[in-house]
């Protein structure tokens, strides 16, 4: 039982690295992208006002719900792995 | 100086390779000639010998382990252990050593030649007669014939995977590098403008 439990602690602390590092990354991505598209644009109005609002789009948006992918498939992993190993 | 760096990265490799070689599964098609069990106590390898820890009192240092003796078709000797490994690594989450034991048992091969059964045994790890180590058997299933082939499916999505997160990383990586560059030699900073 340690060991599983080992597992798990050890586990989900690196997921937990792994997700934030994610979810900042594409974030910074995302904002990036909202600068040059307020240029593109023609430069509407604040810049601010502008990318603070694709932001706020972002954050809703599927594409960040999936950053927890990060935590579901490696678990999902494990399920088919012990099914496999053991069962079939 | 360069050849610290190509030794460098001759190392990386090297050990990047090795693991994966140890650790990702392979299937071999053999002919099962005996299945023991004999008393294993760990020492200066006990990195080859898994280290699951299912439920078992860990306090004594031996243990008995199974032991799956086979041939291949050309008649060369291969014997595998078969350990749990549990909850620690590899990740292959083995709980079913007896049942696997059982099952290699009941596939001993009666005769060689035409007579032979055969089946495939996938496993992870080395033979190494001088270390005492022993590739591990995760799974045991009756074949055809010693000719009979199986494509490494999981194999290859793994290491394509890998490939991919590595590529994803070294673009990323450089043009993280390459942005910088640009920054420091902009007009701001040039003081030619």
């Amino acid at each position: 039982m340690p060991a599983l439990f080992r597992l798990l602690f050890f586990g989900l602390i690196f997921l937990t690295i792994v997700y934030f590092a994610l979810s900042w990354y594409f974030r910074s991505e995302r904002r990036r992208r909202m600068e040059r598209d307020w240029e593109e644009a023609g430069r509407p109005g604040n810049r601010e006002a502008y990318v603070e609002a694709g932001m706020e789009q972002y954050e809703q948006s599927l594409r960040r719900k999936l950053v927890w992918l990060v935590y579901v498939v490696p678990l999902t992993a494990i399920v088919v792995i012990i099914y496999v190993t053991n069962y079939t | 100086m360069v050849y610290v760096k190509w030794g460098f990265w001759a190392i990386f490799w090297t050990i990047l390779v090795a693991f994966l070689h140890y650790t990702l599964p392979h299937t071999d098609i053999v002919r099962i000639n005996d299945t023991y069990e004999r008393r294993i106590e760990p020492g200066d390898n006990a990195l080859f010998w898994a280290n699951a820890d299912t439920g078992d009192n860990r306090d004594s240092s031996g243990r008995d382990v199974f032991f799956i003796q086979t041939f291949r078709s050309d008649d060369t000797a291969v014997v595998y252990r078969n350990e749990d490994t549990g909850w620690s690594w590899p990740p292959y989450f083995k709980f079913n050593a007896s049942n696997l034991q059982a099952r290699a048992s009941d596939s001993i091969s009666d005769g060689k030649g035409a007579d032979a059964e055969w089946v495939a045994i996938r496993h992870y790890g080395w033979r190494n007669e001088f270390l005492s180590i022993y590739p591990n058997a995760v799974g045991v299933w009756e074949v055809d014939g010693p000719d009979a082939r199986i494509i490494p499916w999981l194999n290859i999505v793994i290491l394509v995977s890998l490939g991919v997160v590595f590529w994803a990383v070294r673009a990323r990586w450089k043009r993280f590098w390459h942005r910088r560059e640009e920054w420091a030699q902009d007009e701001w900073n040039d003081g030619t403008n």
